[in-house]
């Protein structure tokens, strides 16, 4: 019987954006389980707490737990976050555009990409970010919601949102009959004899026991690193060591897209919120971040979540997306309060699976990006080795279970770095140039009138908020 | 480097199932890059495998072009909505491995594990009932869904009709077929590759790619290239099947193949336009050739059609199906008995990733690698899917079912199982075959019942869940009832070709 072995309370270490989202998950789809958030001082490292980068994604959680997108906008928490510009990123190459979302039209079966490469090599074909909806808008400063219909090339984008993390924090932090807070931090922790957490003694004098502890503490893992210690070093792959971040006035017209550029030792984002621009320095200052993942995020009665399982640098933000995907994933996984470990392995083996494609993902950036030389000679992980030969070779995409960087960034990133493949697919020669061009065209063409006819961002805004 | 290599030239050894699949792939998709030539033999027989499928064969028959209507009345099609296992986990009781979902989640949790709380506590009803497949085959029904979400389907055609239909397509596209035997495989002394086949006329075909499609034979694969078989008989100890096709029975044409427990093994039942296809698989070692056709003959429900005939095999694969410039196909590179009518889907499997890894030029280790890294995963997760309906059984009436309920499985199955066994979880893939319904079907169908569920499903009041599950039922029950009988929709569609446009 599961009634027998239900968790029946839950305590979430670490009140920043990932444990109040946990709490409230976990609150929602458990009512009747008992769950504390210690809200710990906040450790600045734990960038899923810090960075205001939601992916598209984010918007089944949202949905799942209750949070209305629309309001966290017209209540000035969000803005639209439709595409990412890449500046001096690429030492030969142009600027570019990383948009959410398709990038052209697949032919059949033949992916989009690799029907521009062959125009591109002709010297036929526009910049590759001319053919997303996302990116059009993004340059143009203009933001509307994707159609309904999928054969119109206006549905054929997708949105993400960018929160200010403070105000966001607070959204979440929605108090229910099931989950109470507690403003501590941690004092002694007692195990159980499976090694495991049995409870925890607060500064205040609280003790608190519960079936299931999360640990959302940020890089130092406070909870499960006590459990064990094994970390897989990501740092050779993403070399910068600190984030500095400063929040400057903005002019209250925030753009649809972030701006990343890259410097000698470093690099800068702008996300622009409302009425400010958060900006985040990577390079030689500030905090030092953590770059890595926890071999087992899921020990015993331990889970941990956030930077304490998978911690990256700030590039693409792929931290909250993380942190609600191993919600979603421990809420569809969760053992009963004995933890088998056949239940938690398999809850490990997904998540791995999920984070090292992120990780190569990130790895590709800076690994051929050219603007860092020395990092031109660093061996890339396995399967970023696979990816890159594949793709160079051909424009063939590896598939890999659980991805959640989709074929669109790969090929965004991929081409917007330089990296184009020296052969046509076989199966993309049926496409002849003749065909394709006038296509590419006109699809850009519809594109540039599509965004032509539209509002600005700052417009829409206006409009939302009456 | 807009320009062009010259086209590669293709060789196919072997005018099978698999040979034709490959043949009629390749120029479909490839035909500007490559030249596609069959070597065939009308003297050696093909063992014709697979007369039932699975969905993806929708998307193989479809990618070329070829109209339903008119491939479902030249191979003598019927319409297959799943596999009814009869005696499996225990004698005398059967289910459906559906090709479709049990019921819809609700917030976000499968249906099955509300099923599994509301069985507990006695309510709920048959799980079976909630699977629109099950319902639709009981009744004998059939209708092609508005949204494969619902439900999907598959063929049960005449396998030696489904080749030759493929090579009159292949040949009017351009692959070119030789008839004869080859005698002689020319091997490059330095590369290893193979250069040539020699025919029996004499005539030396020379070529960049060869494909072994000669089944077992595996002449190039095996013969030449040596590589190694590893053998899986020790979890699937089937190793031949007698096979007699019957009179198709009166009563109507039944969606769905069935697969009943034997002695010794499991006996098939597939139902066509114009007979049933019968077969018992069985273990030599357990049962003797005469014996298990004597208990075929004695257990088919029409008259027979043609004597018994024997085929011999052995469960397993090639280590690599892909090694220097031959990729083995088909029966050459593995076989799996047809317990879940995967053998044309290994095959189909096969070619999809030899067109993404089509040698431009010469062949790449990266691709070879990335080939069997692929067909590997197919065999290994299929082959755990077999076992378990084995495993997972209850049945101690022979030395066969006493073997297969005892032995030692796989540690991947065995770890399914363990989860499963837990709390009705299904181990998360999504390459390869067989999600979540398939496993939940097998499972439930042979009486293996977690002891636990998803805690989820325990928030709502189980009487408002009885009532949405009534709800859910009687809804898949109407929809049924607007479908037409499975027989009936075949005339029907066979009249309309018939019919002038």
């Amino acid at each position: 019987m599961t009634s027998g072995r239900a968790i029946r309370s839950i305590a979430v270490a670490g009140g920043g954006i990932v444990g109040l989202s946990a709490a409230l998950a976990f609150a929602r789809a458990l009512p009747g389980t008992r769950v504390t958030v210690i809200e710990t001082t906040p450790d600045p490292a734990a960038l899923a707490d810090v960075l205001p980068t939601l992916h598209p994604m984010a918007a089944r959680f949202h949905g799942l737990v209750g949070v209305d997108k629309a309001e966290l906008v017209s209540s000035g928490i969000a803005t639209h976050h439709l595409a990412t510009r890449f500046e001096h990123w690429s030492a030969p190459g142009q600027p570019w555009v990383h948009a959410f979302g398709a990038y052209g039209k697949p032919a059949g079966v033949i992916p989009f990409d690799q029907i521009w490469v062959r125009a591109h090599r002709a010297g036929q074909a526009l910049d590759y970010d001319r053919y997303s909806v996302g990116a059009e808008l993004a340059r143009n400063g203009k933001f509307v919601h994707p159609a309904k219909d999928p054969d119109f090339t206006g549905s054929r984008f997708a949105y993400g949102l960018r929160v200010d993390p403070e105000h966001y924090r607070a959204h979440v932090r929605k108090p229910a009959s099931d989950v109470a807070f507690v403003e501590a931090d941690i004092g002694e922790v007692e195990r159980r004899e499976d090694g495991g957490i049995a409870a925890l003694t607060l500064t205040d004098g609280l003790r608190l026991e519960a079936d299931l502890f999360i640990d959302c503490t940020g890089p130092g893992a406070r909870l499960i690193s006590l459990l064990e210690d094994s970390f897989e070093d990501w740092s050779a792959w993403m070399p910068f060591d600190r984030l500095a971040l400063e929040s400057v006035p903005g002019d209250g017209m925030p753009a649809t897209s972030d701006r990343i550029t890259a410097e000698a030792d470093g690099w800068t984002i702008e996300w622009p919120l409302r009425g400010r621009t958060l900006v985040g320095r990577v390079g030689p200052q500030g905090t030092d971040i953590t770059r890595g993942r926890r071999l087992r995020p899921w020990v015993h009665n331990v889970l941990a979540i956030g930077d304490s399982a998978t911690a990256l640098d700030p590039l693409h933000g792929y931290q909250l997306a993380l942190a609600q995907n191993a919600i979603l994933l421990a809420l569809e996984l969760l053992p009963g309060r004995d933890f088998a470990s056949v239940e938690t392995d398999e809850y490990n083996r997904r998540a791995e699976q999920v984070t090292r494609r992120v990780r190569d993902f990130l790895a590709l950036h800076y690994l051929r990006s050219g603007v860092w030389r020395e990092l031109a000679s660093v061996e890339p992980p396995d399967s970023l080795a696979e990816t890159l030969d594949h793709y160079e070779h051909r424009g063939r995409l590896p598939y890999h279970e659980e991805e959640i960087v989709s074929r669109d960034s790969w090929t965004a990133a991929l081409l917007g770095l330089g990296v184009v493949p020296r052969h046509d697919d076989p199966q993309s020669i049926s496409v002849p140039l003749e065909q394709s061009v006038p296509a590419m065209q006109r699809l850009a063409d519809e594109i540039r009138d599509i965004v032509a006819g539209l509002p600005s961002y700052g417009a829409y805004l206006a409009h939302v908020a009456r | 480097m807009t320009d062009q290599p010259p086209k590669t030239r293709v060789v196919i050894l072997g005018g099978g199932t698999a040979g034709w699949m490959t043949a009629a792939a390749l120029i479909n998709q490839l035909g500007q890059s490559c030249d596609v030539r069959l070597l065939e033999s009308e003297e050696i027989g093909i063992v014709g495998v697979g007369e039932a499928t699975l969905p993806h064969i929708r998307y193989f028959v479809e990618a070329l072009g070829i109209d339903e209507a008119d491939f479902v009345k030249a191979t003598h099609a019927t319409f297959k909505l799943g596999i009814e296992f009869h005696d499996f986990g225990k004698i005398g009781t059967r289910y459906l491995h559906p090709f479709g979902s049990f019921g819809a989640p609700l917030k976000d949790v499968p249906f099955h594990h509300y099923w599994l709380r509301l069985h507990s506590e006695r309510r709920g009803g048959e799980i079976w009932d909630s699977s629109i497949c099950n319902v639709m085959s009981e009744r004998k029904r059939f209708l092609p869904p508005k949204d494969i979400a619902l439900y999907n389907y598959a063929y049960q055609f005449d396998a030696t009709l489904f080749g030759p239909y493929l090579r009159e397509l292949s040949i009017a596209r351009g692959a070119v077929r030789t008839e004869g035997k080859v005698v002689d495989v020319g091997v490059d002394p330095e590369t290893g590759n193979v250069t040539a086949l020699t025919m029996e006329s004499g005539e030396r075909v020379e070529g960049d790619l060869f494909v072994d499609c000669s089944g077992f034979r595996a002449l190039l694969i095996g013969q030449t290239l040596k590589e190694q078989w590893e053998d899986w008989s020790h979890w699937l100890p089937c190793d031949r099947a007698v096979a007699m096709p019957c009179t198709s029975p009166p009563g109507g044409i039944e969606p769905y193949t069935r697969a009943h427990a034997m002695t010794a093994g499991w006996r098939w039942r597939i139902p066509l336009q114009h007979r049933v296809g019968n077969g018992y698989v069985y273990s030599s070692a357990h049962i003797s050739d005469q014996d298990a056709a004597d208990a075929l003959v004695a257990a088919v429900e029409s008259t027979p059609m043609a004597d018994p005939r024997v085929l011999r095999f052995r469960a397993g694969r090639r280590k690599r199906s892909w090694s220097k410039n031959v990729v083995a196909i088909g029966l050459a590179s593995g076989f799996l008995e047809p317990l879940e009518s995967t053998s044309i889907y290994l095959v189909q499997g096969a070619i999809a990733q030899l067109i993404e890894l089509f040698p431009i030029g010469a062949v790449r280790d990266e691709d070879r690698d990335a080939f069997n890294r692929s067909v590997d995963v197919e065999y290994d997760r299929i082959r755990d899917f077999l076992i378990l309906h084995y495993h997972a059984t209850e049945r101690n009436d022979s030395s066969f079912w006493n073997h297969v309920r005892t032995m030692d499985v796989p540690d991947s199955l065995h770890e399914k199982m363990e989860l499963w066994r837990r709390s009705g979880r299904v181990a998360k893939y999504s390459q390869g075959l067989f999600f979540e319904p398939s496993w939940v079907a097998v499972y439930l169908g042979q009486g293996v019942i977690p002891e636990g569920w998803d805690q989820r499903a325990d928030v709502d009041d189980a009487q408002a869940l009885e009532g949405a599950v009534e709800r859910m039922l009687a809804q898949i029950s109407t929809a049924v009832d607007g479908m037409p009988d499975h027989a009936e929709f075949i005339r029907a569609r066979n009249a309309s070709i018939d019919a002038p446009a």
